[in-house]
C-alpha cells in the first residue's frame, strides 16, 4: 500500500511536470523555510505551540510559496494504474498509508487498554517480583520494551512509567524512582527498534525501503536484546539497584500482594476477546508484508483501521468518545509534515541537503553507514526524528543516489533516529513522558542532569548500534 | 492517547487497602459508674456476661462512684488504671439521662482523653432498655464514613462478635455532601456531569467494598467463625445508621469519636452516640 501510494505521489511530483529545477536561490529559501520549521519543533515547548500547527503554518507558507513561485506540478494526477484523477495538489503528497497505521493502531490500542490487558501483565509481573527492586527493575524493562514494540512508545512509557511511580510508592522505595524512570525512558527507544511498526521512523524508513514486518523483526531483534540486558544491567550498577535481603523480601512480597490485577478487567469475556484480537494484530501485521496475500496488498494501514474497527465493536454506542482520544496532534503533524517535505523536495531542498549527505554516503556501506547512523543520533536527539527520518528516507531512496533495499544504509537511519532519542529529554516523545512523571513525583531533572545521566547509555546504545550494523546487517 | 494520570488512577485503584486481622485484647476493663458499691456490682456482672467473647483473662476493675464525681477525679482514675477498655454510660452523676439530649460532661470528657475505647451502655435506671439491650452481641456493627483501610475499628469489632455472630461493615457516604460537590460539578463546563456522577460515585463505594472483601478473606483464612456482611450505600448518614440498626437488629454498634482535627467529638459520632440509647455502643 505504501509503495503505490509511493508511486502515485512521485509521479504527481516528478519535477518534469513542474517545468525546470529552481534555482539554487530558491532552493535555499526553502531551506530557511525548512530550518525554521526545525527550529520551531525543537522550541514546542518554549513556544507553547502545538506540533501540529507548527507544521501545518509552515506547510501553508511553503505551499503558497511553491504555488506563487510555479514550483508545483498542478494537474491531474497519475496512479500507479495508469488511471488519472483530479486532487488538490497536498493530497496525494500525503503518505495515507502511514496515516492510517498510526491511526487505526492508536484506536486499537486504546479499545484494546479497556479490556485491562496491559494493566493485568503489568501488576502481574509486579507481584511476580515479590517486591525486589532489582528483579521489578528486570521485569519493567523487558515489559518496556515488549510494551513499546508492540504498542508505541509513548503508550508503553505512560503504562509502565505510572505504574513504576505507584509500586515503588507502595514499597517505599521512592528513592530509586530516578533511576525506574531513567532506564525505562531510554529502554522505550531500544524497544522500538524491535518490530516495523514500534515507531513511525521505523514504518516511514522500513516502508521506504521495502523491509518486511519479520524481516524486520528478525534483523533488529538480537541487538534489542543484547542492549537490554546491557542497559538493565548498567542502570542496577549505577543507580544501586540491588537485590533484597532475605530479612526485606517478606515484606515487600506483601507490599505488591495488594495490587489486584483483575481490578481493572471489566469483563473477563472482553479480556480475553482482546487479548486474542492483540494476538491476531501482530499476525496480521506480519502478514501484511507479504505482498502476495491479500492483506499485504491492502497493507498495514487497513489491518490496523479494520482491527480499530473490530474493537469498537465493543464501544459500538460510545465510539465517538475513542475518536477524540485519539491523538490528533500526532496525526495532523504527519499530514501536514508529508505536505511540506513534498514541497521541500518540489523546491530542490531535498536534492541540496542530499548533497550534504553524498559525502558521507560515498564513503560506503561501511564508514558511510556507521557515520550516517551517528549524525542521525546526533540530528535526532535535538529534533524530531520523523522529519529526519521521513527526509532521509526520501533522499536514499531518490535517484541521485538509489541506495538499494538491502543496503545497512535505511538501518543506519533506523537506529540512529531512534537511538538519538536517548541523548536529551526532548529527544524522543517518550523520554519526554519519562521526565513528566519524574517532575510529577517530585524527583524531576534538568536538562542538563538528564543528558549527564543518561550519556553513558546513549553512547553505549549508539556504539553498539554501529557495531551491529557494520558487522552484522552490512 | 492515554495520559499518565489515566494509567495512574488504574494502578492506584488497583492497589488496595489490604486488612490485617490483630485479635483486640482487653486485659484490664474499668467500669465507671455512679451508682452505689452494689448496683455497680450488678451492672457489672451484666457487662461480663454481656461481653462473653473478652479473653477470660481479662482483669475487671469496678471504681466507686466516687472516684468520678468530679473530671479531675475522673481523669485520675483512668490514669490510675490504664485500661484498654472502659464502660460506662451518659449522664454519670446527673438525671439528665431521663432527657436524651446529651452524654453529659463525664462521658464527653473520656471519648475525647483516654485513650482506650469507650463502651457506652444503656443507663441502667432505663431498667427496660437495660434489660434488653445488654445480652448478646451476635450483630455488631462498624460504622464509619470511612471504612477502607480503618483496621483498629474492625478488629474492635470482630473481637467483641460472638462465634457463630454476624458483623456488618457499613459504610454509608452522606449523600447531602455528595449532592454539594455534584452541584459544583454541573456548574465547570469541562467536566461532564453526568460522567462524573457516575464514575465518582462508583469509586466511591467501590473502595470500601474492596476492603470489605479483604475483611472477610482474611478473617476466613485466620479461622475466625463470623459471618461478615457488607453495607455499602449513600445516604442521609444519621437516619440510614438508625434505619440499619433497626433492620439487622444490631447489638452492639462500634464507631470512631477521636477526629485529628479538633478537639471535639468526631462530627457523625456525637448524634449517634446522643440518638442511639437502646444499644451499646463503642466508641474507638
Amino acid at each position: 500500500m505504501f509503495n503505490e501510494v509511493a508511486a502515485a505521489t512521485v509521479q504527481a511530483t516528478a519535477p518534469a511536470q513542474s517545468g525546470d529545477a529552481p534555482s539554487l536561490g530558491v532552493s535555499l529559501l526553502f531551506a530557511a523555510i525548512l530550518a525554521a520549521m526545525i527550529l520551531a519543533l525543537a522550541l514546542e515547548e518554549k513556544l507553547h505551540a502545538k506540533k501540529s500547527v507548527i507544521v501545518g503554518l509552515f506547510a501553508i507558507v511553503s505551499l503558497l510559496l511553491a504555488a506563487f513561485m510555479g514550483l508545483l506540478p498542478f494537474g491531474p494526477v497519475t496512479l500507479a494504474d495508469g488511471h488519472r484523477v483530479e486532487l488538490p495538489e497536498y493530497i496525494p503528497s500525503i503518505d495515507w498509508g502511514v496515516i492510517t497505521i498510526i491511526l487505526g493502531s492508536s484506536i486499537f490500542v486504546d479499545v484494546t487498554s479497556k479490556s485491562g490487558l496491559f494493566t493485568w501483565i503489568a501488576i502481574k509481573l509486579t507481584k511476580a517480583s515479590g517486591g525486589d527492586p532489582l528483579i521489578l527493575l528486570s521485569y519493567y524493562g523487558l515489559m518496556t520494551v515488549l510494551f513499546s514494540a508492540v504498542l508505541n512508545n509513548v503508550t508503553a512509557m505512560i503504562i509502565i512509567g505510572s505504574l513504576t511511580a505507584v509500586s515503588l510508592d507502595r514499597l517505599g522505595r521512592a528513592d530509586k524512582l530516578l533511576g525506574f524512570l531513567l532506564i525505562e525512558g531510554l529502554l522505550t527507544n531500544v524497544g522500538g527498534l524491535l518490530t516495523l511498526i514500534s515507531s513511525v521512523p521505523n514504518i516511514i524508513v522500513g516502508t521506504a525501503a521495502g523491509i518486511g514486518f519479520i524481516t524486520f523483526f528478525i534483523k533488529a531483534a538480537p541487538y534489542v536484546a543484547v542492549t537490554t540486558a546491557l542497559t538493565l544491567l548498567m542502570g542496577a550498577k549505577l543507580f544501586r539497584i540491588s537485590r533484597l535481603t532475605p530479612d526485606e523480601r517478606e515484606l515487600a512480597a506483601q507490599r505488591v500482594a495488594v495490587f489486584d490485577e483483575n481490578d481493572g478487567i471489566e469483563s473477563m469475556g472482553f479480556f480475553w476477546f482482546g487479548t486474542a484480537m492483540l494476538i491476531l494484530f501482530i499476525l496480521f501485521i506480519a502478514g501484511a508484508s507479504f505482498d502476495g496475500w491479500a492483506v499485504g496488498k491492502l497493507g498495514m494501514g487497513f489491518v490496523a483501521m479494520s482491527f480499530a474497527m473490530i474493537m469498537l465493536i465493543r464501544y459500538k454506542a460510545e465510539a465517538h468518545s475513542f475518536y477524540s482520544a485519539v491523538d490528533w496532534d500526532l496525526i495532523f503533524f504527519f499530514v501536514f509534515l508529508f505536505v511540506v517535505i513534498h514541497v521541500m523536495e518540489e523546491a530542490g531542498v531535498l536534492h541540496l541537503i542530499g548533497q550534504g549527505f553524498a559525502p558521507i554516503i560515498a564513503m560506503g556501506e561501511f564508514w558511510g553507514g556507521g557515520l550516517l547512523l551517528v549524525v542521525s543520533a546526533l540530528v535526532s536527539s535535538v529534533t524530531d526524528n520523523i522529519p529526519l527520518a521521513a527526509m532521509l528516507a526520501k533522499i536514499l531512496a531518490s535517484p541521485d543516489f538509489g541506495v538499494a533495499t538491502d543496503s545497512p544504509l535505511w538501518w543506519s537511519v533506523i537506529f540512529g533516529a531512534n537511538l538519538g532519542g536517548n541523548l536529551t529529554p526532548i529527544g524522543s516523545a517518550s523520554t519526554l513522558v519519562a521526565v513528566t512523571i519524574m517532575h510529577k513525583h517530585g524527583v524531576g531533572v534538568s536538562f542538563a542532569r538528564f543528558v549527564v545521566l543518561a550519556f553513558p547509555y546513549a553512547v553505549m546504545h549508539i556504539a553498539l548500534a554501529v557495531a551491529y550494523v557494520l558487522f552484522f546487517l552490512t | 492517547m492515554p495520559s499518565v494520570d489515566q494509567f495512574e488512577s488504574v494502578f492506584k485503584s488497583a492497589s488496595k487497602v489490604p486488612f490485617i486481622y490483630e485479635p483486640r485484647r482487653f486485659a484490664r476493663i474499668l467500669l465507671i459508674t455512679d451508682s452505689d458499691a452494689a448496683n455497680a456490682e450488678r451492672i457489672g456482672e451484666r457487662v461480663q456476661r454481656f461481653l462473653a467473647t473478652v479473653d477470660g483473662r481479662s482483669q475487671w476493675l469496678s471504681a466507686p462512684a466516687g472516684d468520678s464525681e468530679t473530671i479531675e477525679a475522673l481523669l485520675a482514675l483512668v490514669e490510675r488504671h490504664r485500661p484498654d477498655l472502659l464502660v460506662t454510660y451518659r449522664n454519670l452523676h446527673s438525671a439528665a439521662w431521663q432527657w436524651p439530649h446529651s452524654l453529659g460532661r463525664h462521658l464527653d470528657v473520656l471519648t475525647q482523653i483516654a485513650h482506650c475505647p469507650v463502651m457506652v451502655i444503656p443507663h441502667p435506671n432505663d431498667t427496660a432498655v437495660f434489660a434488653t439491650a445488654m445480652n448478646h452481641t451476635r450483630v455488631v456493627m462498624a460504622a464509619t464514613d470511612h471504612l477502607a483501610g480503618d483496621g483498629s475499628l474492625v478488629n474492635c469489632a470482630v473481637s467483641l462478635t460472638e462465634p457463630g455472630g454476624k458483623l456488618i461493615l457499613a459504610h454509608i457516604e452522606d449523600d447531602g455532601t455528595f449532592e454539594r460537590y455534584m452541584e459544583t460539578i454541573s456548574k465547570i463546563a469541562s467536566i461532564d456531569t453526568d460522567n462524573a456522577r457516575e464514575k465518582i460515585l462508583a469509586q466511591l463505594l467501590k473502595e470500601p467494598r474492596d476492603y470489605i472483601r479483604a475483611c472477610r478473606e482474611e478473617l476466613a483464612k485466620q479461622g475466625v467463625e463470623i459471618s461478615v456482611e457488607e453495607v455499602v450505600t449513600t445516604g442521609h448518614r444519621l437516619s440510614e445508621y438508625q434505619r440499619l440498626i433497626s433492620d439487622h437488629a444490631v447489638e452492639l454498634l462500634v464507631m470512631h469519636t477521636r477526629d485529628e482535627d479538633q478537639s471535639a467529638m468526631h462530627g457523625l459520632a456525637y448524634p449517634l452516640a446522643v440518638e442511639l440509647r437502646h444499644i451499646p455502643l463503642l466508641l474507638v
